[in-house]
């Protein structure tokens, strides 16, 4: 079942076209990795999946109804992200208990526990929290909601690495416990992506791929070897990224047509292959600039 | 108070031994590491016949990953006859399994791993001649005669 289905999606503000064209769908139980540079319309989609804002052309469906005004999506969904504001006069250990309320899955025990073990006062307020603790704190309350669909918008904003660690364990742990729809996103690609069981790719408001993690190493490798070769070989392929390195080596990524295809081939022409990390393959795939910022410097 | 901190370090410890297995920026998608480490832990008799291995749900908790890619990886065994399903009990190592393992490595691993000795040693300008005394230096100091 299909939880969120959007078609040909458009957003404007003002006059700049911030969502272009979106059609996609996001099915029941999977952890789906939204990922873009800045600017490409990451929370402006999720606002609208999470029925915070209204969409200007197209049609978006959360569990079969417009998000917009719908009480239905607005129970079964929460948007969690550093904004999230709640009533500065409730201390914090009120917040969970209010919280409670709102959403019917509420697991009282586990928000105390993570409450507990990041050292959080019940006594507290959330308007004197730093920047990680809030962040950490809106994250406690995004997965103790259980709520059939969770989104995370940039939710590791400003919290430290021991803390990420534990944010990306205990997401994995109680979705396992309780499987649920999962939408992230996020800039650390590298640390969310073995979390992931799809990546949808969006850049200036457009969708460019949208599948499943395994693929996604399989999708383009690097080849490394001298220049010549390596020219002979990419011939007719799709080039993503070229980089020269010294006097006679090129170092090369080109989309792959089917799994496995290249690496033997590169292997019996005598060219290095090398694994194209995700998080380098999206800034190749979302940069206009061949060179990317060198290409700045270059005529001056 | 302090169970948390203890906890916390053991889990730390936990994540940093799994670490060292799978390896995240290897050319080899993650299901097909989880699927290699299956199979050497067949090869160590760390699983016999007939024994059931981790379920997809252990395994993605093991080493914080998606389960669905931890069910890839199974599926890939099962798909290699070294793993069987019992429907509604888990996956189970094979009769087989061990003999299966065994040949894939000669076939594929040993021999992509001659392939590359032989073209290094093109690059290296060295003669066939030169090339087989080396592999039987190293298969006496190793093995023996």
């Amino acid at each position: 079942m299909n939880v969120i289905e959007c078609k040909d999606l458009e957003k404007l503000y003002f006059r700049k076209r911030v969502l272009n064209n979106l059609s996609f769908s996001i099915e029941e139980n999977k952890i789906t990795g939204l990922i873009g540079r800045n600017g490409a319309g990451k929370t402006t989609l999720l606002k609208i999946i999470a029925g915070y804002i209204k969409e200007t052309n197209g049609d978006i469906n959360v569990f079969s109804e417009r998000p917009f005004n719908s009480l239905n999506v607005s129970v079964n969904s929460i948007f969690v992200d550093d904004h999230m504001s709640f009533p500065p006069a409730l201390q914090l250990g009120e917040i969970l208990e209010e919280a409670g309320r709102f959403y019917p899955n509420w697991n009282a025990k586990l928000a105390k526990r993570l409450f507990d073990y990041f050292r959080f006062d019940e006594k507290g307020y959330h308007n004197r929290l730093s920047k990680g603790k809030t962040s950490t704190f809106n994250m406690i309350i995004g997965l103790a909601s259980r709520c059939p669909l969770t989104i995370f918008d940039e939710p590791t904003t400003g919290m430290d690495e021991a803390v990420r660690k534990d944010f990306y364990r205990a997401l994995l742990k109680d979705y396992i416990a309780y499987p649920r729809t999962i939408i992230i996103s996020s800039h650390h690609v590298n640390e969310i992506e073995d979390l992931l069981e799809d990546v949808l790719l969006i850049h200036d408001g457009k969708k460019l791929l949208h599948l499943p993690i395994g693929e996604l190493k399989e999708w383009a490798i690097a080849i490394k070897g001298d220049s010549e070769t390596v020219v002979k070989f990419i011939e007719g392929k799709e080039v993503l990224y070229k980089n020269e390195v010294g006097v006679n080596t090129m170092y090369v990524v080109v989309k792959q047509d089917s799994p496995g295809s290249l690496k033997e081939k590169a292997h019996l022409a005598g060219v290095e292959v090398v694994s194209v990390p995700s998080s380098d393959l999206f800034v190749y795939l979302t940069t206009d600039a061949k060179g990317g910022i060198d290409d700045v410097f270059k005529n001056n | 108070m302090n169970y948390y901190i203890l906890h916390y370090n053991s889990n730390a410890l936990y994540q940093k031994g799994a670490r060292a297995i799978l390896n995240t920026n290897s050319t080899k998608p993650i299901y097909v590491q989880i699927a290699e480490w299956i199979e050497s832990e067949i090869l160590n008799n760390h699983f016999q016949a007939n024994q059931k291995v981790y379920s997809q749900y252990q395994l993605a908790e093991m080493y914080t990953i998606n389960p669905a890619t931890a069910a890839k990886g199974l599926n890939l065994l099962v798909d290699e006859n070294i793993l069987f399903k019992k429907r509604g009990l888990g996956m189970f190592v094979t009769d087989e399994a061990k003999e299966i393992i065994l040949n894939k490595r000669k076939n594929q691993t040993l021999k992509r791993l001659v392939q590359e000795l032989v073209l290094e040693a093109k690059r290296l300008q060295m003669n066939k001649q030169e090339l087989i005394e080396m592999i039987q230096e190293a298969n006496d100091e190793e093995v023996g005669p």
